[in-house]
């Protein structure tokens, strides 16, 4: 038992040790990064937000050609040799094969008008741009309907929608 | 004669522009120099305090501007140094009272007197700034290994790089501590200016020295001895265009090296 308490006491202490140390030499490099964050941020005018935006815009782009992890796409602003650069990494399952990729965009082409007038009733106060933007979502909503009919899907697409709405009402607000 | 000008800035307040203007002025000025110091910070004027001259002030930069006086009339010499002299900002006027133009013009005036003209600017990126900005063509930045003094130097580095007369601006770190950088708990100097890419013109120890000097109201590159007057004679050195080493802060000065210099000197002197 004695012995049991020893080294138990002792792989503690070493371990605690090691532990304290990572955390000491950490705050000087913790304060590092978040600068270069913040300050790459800063430089390019391109914040959390935005990012989340086009990453949203992205997957529905690339959801028209290629099959894939939509919410493992990642969009980061790096920093390369003093070059501001967007790095997107799109974790791809397959490419959609030509009659996948034909009805969808003969889809989201009916849809559009549709989606553009209840927009302008629902919402006139809207700037252009972003009711382009709603009537995109709102076209790639009907596609999944169609293609997928996968209620999850629909259900997660719906809620991110309400979400965008939310926000852009927040905006306007 | 054409005198260089040279800004003194930071954006984030408190990271000592105007402890750096004293003391660089004081510098040049004893290496035999004319330097001229303008505080521009209308409102909140304090390089008067720094160099103990806050008695000796009769007419501001408000003043000459309205033409209640000539800017020669205006200027107030140093106790000790003849060749150093101070335009005091009002202490009761805003910012507003002394445009760019204006700025602008009394900075060419003395440039012709003068061999250097140090614009002390106030924190902050609005036209406090941008006044005192206006009339140089180099500019000194000061920032501190922290966060929020890095990223305001970042906004600051970004405006001068935009404003056309601006022909080269350099980088002040200040309050440096040398026991936690060891410790890896403050960025070192070379992280900022890494993360500046900006071209350095001093390294300041942080010295307690600091406070005293400014209670006495006697810049520190008065006292040789003390760690960032010497800092600070070096960034003057530099300015003057000598090839002058940084300091190396990564020194030991924990109580087993103190022990073994003194032991090692007493060794000496024996000898």
């Amino acid at each position: 038992m004695r012995d049991n308490n020893f080294f138990a006491d002792v792989y503690n202490k070493v371990i605690g040790f090691f532990r304290q140390a990572e955390q000491e030499s950490h705050t000087k490099d913790v304060a590092r990064n978040r600068l270069r964050v913040v300050l790459m941020q800063d430089r390019t005018n391109i914040n959390p937000a935005l990012l989340e935006r086009m990453r949203k815009d992205l997957v529905k782009l690339l959801t028209k050609y290629l099959e894939m992890d939509n919410e493992a796409l990642e969009l980061n602003l790096e920093e390369d040799d003093g070059q501001m650069a967007l790095m997107l990494s799109i974790p791809v399952i397959r490419a959609k094969d030509e009659d996948e990729i034909e009805e969808e965009s003969c889809h989201c082409e009916e849809g559009t008008d549709e989606a553009i007038q209840e927009n302008s009733d629902e919402e006139i106060d809207e700037r252009e741009e972003e009711l382009e933007e709603e009537s995109e979502e709102q076209c790639l909503c009907s596609e999944l309907e169609c293609v997928c009919g996968d209620e999850e899907a629909d259900q997660l697409k719906l809620t991110e929608e309400k979400e965008e709405k939310i926000k852009s009402n927040k905006k306007t607000g | 004669m054409t005198g260089r000008v040279i800004v003194i800035t930071s954006g984030k307040g408190g990271v000592g522009k105007t402890t750096t203007n004293a003391n660089i002025g004081t510098a040049l000025a004893k290496s035999g120099k004319k330097v001229v110091m303008i505080d521009t910070d209308l409102g909140l004027r304090n390089l008067d305090l720094l160099l103990g001259l806050e008695n000796r002030i009769v007419y501001t930069i408000v003043d000459v501007v309205e033409e209640r006086c000539k800017l020669k009339q205006a200027l107030v010499k140093d106790k000790k140094n003849p060749h150093l002299c101070l335009l005091a900002a009002a202490q009761t006027r805003d910012k507003s009272a002394v445009t760019e133009e204006q700025l602008k013009d009394i900075c060419e005036q003395l440039q012709k007197d003068f061999d250097y003209v140090l614009v002390d600017c106030p924190a902050g990126i609005e036209q406090g700034f941008q006044n005192a900005v206006a009339g140089a063509s180099e500019a000194i930045v000061v920032t501190t290994p922290e966060m929020s003094a890095v990223r305001d130097a970042d906004r600051i580095i970004g405006l001068l790089e935009a404003k056309e007369d601006m022909k080269s601006y350099k980088l002040l770190i200040n309050r440096v501590r040398p026991s936690l950088v060891k410790s890896n708990d403050m960025m070192s100097v070379d992280d900022v200016v890494e993360i500046l890419s900006s071209e350095l013109v001093g390294i300041i120890p942080e010295d307690t020295g600091i406070i005293t000097s400014t209670n006495k109201g006697e810049p520190i590159v008065n006292d040789e001895k003390s760690p960032a007057g010497k800092a600070y004679q070096n960034v003057a050195r530099r300015i003057m265009g000598e090839d002058v080493p940084f300091m190396d802060l990564e020194e030991d000065t924990g109580v087993v090296a103190k022990v073994k210099k003194f032991f090692s000197g007493l060794v000496g002197k024996e000898k």
